[in-house]
């Protein structure tokens, strides 16, 4: 490589050394800077979650809102060094949360026979509002899609199924949902817990046998359909009982 | 469309289940089958109760018009359940022996049993010592239609003398012959 000679360059060399010099320094900074923005974030969160606990914990509105600031700052409450995440470790929430989950299972597990396992959030959180004696909206939909989290450990494939339209389903049993039992699900919900083949042959396109082929499946095989043969119109109507709406 | 419960003219409150189109429909799925069986059964017999109703017919769910209908049909969503299904219905709760073909031999009609032999042994018991009828005779008549109304009004006679059987293994009752048919003798169990 050619270099100058003479005085240019000498100062070329340090002038490039010079902001070099210049340039770590300025990221040491704000690498301080940022890690003590870290620390003082952190002392803040868990000072705002110690004192507002009561709170949070009896306040489904002011849980909601914790849990977005937490998730727009990219803090997930659930995650953390200890079992149970920083709802355990800042909230004491652990509990509360596993608690909540084992009577979802209770849930699940008590209406499995009626709907094949498979059931509609809403009904979902109106039952289990229902067997702790509170209110409707003490425990929200967000409060149980957490807990269904902390049951992934167990492997008993609890799953929350989004079927469109704003609804969603959690599924208690193990067992794959096919893109077609899904639809049927979905167009289930829009017509209040039943389908028909025409329907679904209309509203998709689906060929005939594409659809008898689903539906016996869900009716027979999985038992998430019951069977209507007195329908005024249709003679065979399909019955999902998780997408009914059963006042009780 | 949501499913709720409903008051009967009868005063009988109907279960949500009631007003679900499928449940009047014998399901394919054996657990489906299995669980609105339970369902049903428990319907008729808390239904019987209600009404003092002993027997259910096959032809209950032929035509309008029989005691049951209340139960068996749902004019709000124009269901009813078909004779076949009630058959199997009934031949579930033989099973389950809370109920039994009465007559013997056929599968058309049953007595159902919302109390067990055992449960009407007690009942009878305790009426006769109530009323002080103890070791008087009693003809079946006198029994199943008093004349003071009482917890055995309507008893068909071959479910008492089913409760009178289990009675007499406790020497509590003899049965014993009378000039137009049949009595009993009741004493200190």
């Amino acid at each position: 490589m050619h270099r100058g000679v003479g005085l240019a360059a000498f100062d070329k060399e340090q002038v490039s050394q010079r902001f070099a010099e210049l340039s770590s320094e300025l990221s040491k900074t704000q690498v301080d800077h940022l890690q003590s923005q870290l620390t003082q974030f952190r002392t803040a969160l868990s000072h705002f979650a110690t004192t507002h606990r009561d709170s949070i914990r009896s306040d489904p509105a002011f849980r909601h809102a914790f849990q977005q600031m937490c998730s727009s700052i990219g803090v997930d409450p659930l995650a953390g060094p200890r079992k149970g995440g920083w709802w355990a470790e800042m909230l004491g929430m652990g509990d509360w949360q596993y608690e909540l989950g084992v009577q979802i299972v209770d849930v699940c597990v008590s209406t499995r026979e009626r709907n094949g396992g498979v059931i509609e959030m809403g009904e979902l959180v109106r039952m289990v509002s229902k067997l702790r004696g509170v209110e409707s909206g003490v425990v929200t939909e967000e409060d149980v899609i957490r807990s269904i989290k902390t049951l992934q450990p167990l492997g008993a494939g609890y799953e929350v199924l989004d079927v469109g339209g704003g609804k969603k389903m959690v599924r208690s049993v193990v067992k794959e949902l096919d893109a077609d039992q899904a639809v049927i699900l979905a167009e289930a919900q829009v017509e209040g817990g039943w389908i028909v083949e025409a329907i679904l042959e209309n509203r998709r396109g689906w060929t005939g046998q594409r659809t008898r082929a689903a539906l016996e499946n869900m009716l027979l095989r999985d038992g998430l359909c019951w069977l209507d043969s007195q329908d005024e119109h249709y003679g065979r109507a399909y019955w999902v009982p998780s997408a009914m709406r059963w006042d009780e | 469309m949501a499913l709720s419960t409903h008051t009967t003219p009868s005063g009988f409150l109907l279960p949500s289940i009631h007003s679900a189109p499928p449940f009047f429909t014998e399901q394919p799925n054996q657990t489906t089958h299995a669980h609105l069986t339970e369902q049903w059964t428990r319907l008729i017999l808390t239904y019987a109760r209600h009404k003092r109703l002993f027997v259910l017919r096959v032809e209950d769910a032929e035509a309008p018009g029989s005691d049951w209908d209340e139960i068996l049909r749902n004019e709000r969503i124009n269901r009813r359940i078909l004779p076949s299904y009630l058959s199997s219905l009934m031949a579930a709760m033989v099973a389950k022996n809370i109920a039994v073909y009465e007559p013997a031999k056929q599968t058309r009609a049953v007595l159902l049993y919302w109390r067990l032999p055992e449960e009407w042994a007690d009942v009878l018991h305790s009426w006769a010592t109530a009323t002080g009828q103890l070791n008087t005779i009693l003809t079946f008549y006198e029994i199943s239609d008093p004349p003071i109304p009482s917890p055995l009004s309507g008893i068909p006679i071959p479910l008492l003398r089913r409760a009178i059987t289990i009675l007499s293994r406790s020497n509590r009752a003899q049965i014993i012959g009378v000039a137009d048919g049949e009595g009993v003798r009741f004493f200190v169990g």
